[in-house]
């Protein structure tokens, strides 16, 4: 019957944050299904583990900095993939793109999450938290570890980069 | 208001906005009336504020239930049949007492044998109530059989508990209450009338269970008086081959004890 409780507790904790964990998911893998796969998997994790949930200040703060080492593991294990069999992975992602998806690639959301995608670590990890998810500096610190003044130089950065790059690409895109 | 913007955006690429503050931008670039020069940034702010309401598809949510059950269907569940086996053990148990003790009342009002405790009046009368010629119908052969048992129970049995034997093995319909009744006859076979009695029941029993216990009752009373009513088995063609061997048998076991 505790237990019980317990999948009724984890659920309320856990459920409404999985939105945020799949987009960040997302954003990092760059493929719905592959940060489908991730949460499950953080999910998984989290639920096996969570008597030691309580001993947490922020759930919310420890699943999403699960994710994100879960999605960084997983794009260097693809990377190693990818360098050994990079046709394969390139012929099957195509194969994955939808209709819709690659409709959607080429108007300027998708450009903008390639650009993202292809922003340092660091960056796209505040960019997304604060732009997207509009966390406080504070839930940011929670998650990264960073200090304010840290927070606010990373940001910056990666707006003012992710801005140059969309130029770029848009200048180069129309020909200017 | 585009002048607020630029200042806005400016704060903004420095990192120095507030969460309020990027919400008015958002809004504001999602809005109609972004000015050409300002075009530029519609992209990044549209992208966020769309990128936001990305959702799980439908499907995962249910994978995601699913993932979550089997735990629940490992510990939790195990846990749940474990309760369950216990609750089912003990509904069985007080199934089991209620219907004992349904039992007990309705056959101690039904007048059967239950009065264990009782003093021996009311133990007789009540294995006379179970045994009774006109309760025969109303009465199931077990409780008839258990009522018989409950003779030997009766530490000095008096003629009304013997004459109920007596009665109970001529007279009963069914065979196993008469069988028990001989039994139990053959625990009091020191009486007199018990003695003739099981003479005279011989001569009237067909089944061959009951034939054979009432020889080897009389066999073991060495009841020579029984000597007619075996010769008759033993020449009883309609009787049991094994009847009239035990029959046989029996009389030259009285004969050899003279």
């Amino acid at each position: 019957m505790s237990l019980n409780m317990d999948l009724q507790a984890f659920n309320k904790r856990i459920l409404p944050v999985q939105g945020r964990l799949f987009r960040l998911a997302q954003m990092f893998l760059r493929n719905r299904e592959e940060a489908e796969d991730a949460i499950q998997d953080v999910f998984l994790r989290l639920w096996t583990n969570r008597q030691q949930l309580e001993s947490y200040q922020s759930v919310e703060a420890l699943a999403v900095q699960m994710t994100k080492n879960l999605c960084l593991d997983r794009l260097k294990s693809h990377h190693k993939q990818k360098t050994s069999h990079e046709t394969d992975m390139i012929a099957l992602q195509a194969a994955d793109v939808s209709p819709y998806r690659q409709v959607e690639n080429s108007d300027s959301a998708g450009l903008m999450h390639r650009l993202i995608g292809e922003l340092p670590e660091q960056q796209k990890l505040v960019l997304h938290l604060r732009d997207v998810e509009e966390y406080t500096l504070e839930e940011i610190e929670e998650v990264t570890g960073l200090s304010n003044a840290n927070i606010r130089t990373i940001l910056s950065r990666a707006r003012q980069k992710l801005r140059e790059n969309y130029l770029k690409a848009e200048n180069y895109g129309t020909g200017y | 208001m585009a002048l607020d913007i630029e200042k806005l955006l400016e704060k903004y690429y420095d990192g120095e906005t507030s969460l309020e503050e990027e919400r008015a931008l958002k809004q504001f670039f999602q809005g109609g009336q972004v000015p050409e020069h300002l075009q530029s940034h519609a992209a990044q702010f549209g992208y966020f504020a769309n990128a936001r309401k990305e959702q799980p598809s439908l499907s995962f949510n249910h994978e995601l239930a699913l993932m979550l059950d089997p735990p629940r269907q490992g510990p939790v569940r195990r846990l749940g049949t474990w309760l369950l086996r216990i609750a089912a053990g003990l509904a069985l148990l007080i199934i089991g007492f209620g219907a004992g003790w349904l039992f007990q009342s309705k056959s101690e009002k039904g007048a059967a044998l239950a009065a264990l405790s009782g003093e021996k009046t009311g133990e007789i009368a009540e294995m006379k109530k179970v045994l009774a010629f006109e309760q025969m119908n109303n009465t199931s052969a077990s409780e008839r059989i258990q009522a018989v048992n409950h003779s030997y129970e009766i530490p000095d049995a008096d003629r009304d508990i013997t004459q109920l034997l007596i009665n109970t093995l001529n007279f009963d319909p069914n065979v196993n209450v008469r069988l028990a009744a001989c039994q139990a006859l053959a625990h009091f076979a020191g009486e007199a009338e018990v003695k003739e009695a099981l003479i005279q029941s011989l001569a009237i029993q067909t089944d061959p269970n009951i034939q054979i216990s009432l020889i080897e009752a009389l066999v073991a009373i060495k009841e020579k008086r029984a000597v007619d009513q075996f010769q008759q088995l033993a020449r009883n063609q309609e009787v049991l081959d094994v009847v009239r061997l035990k029959a046989t048998e029996g009389l030259n076991r009285l004969n050899a004890d003279v």
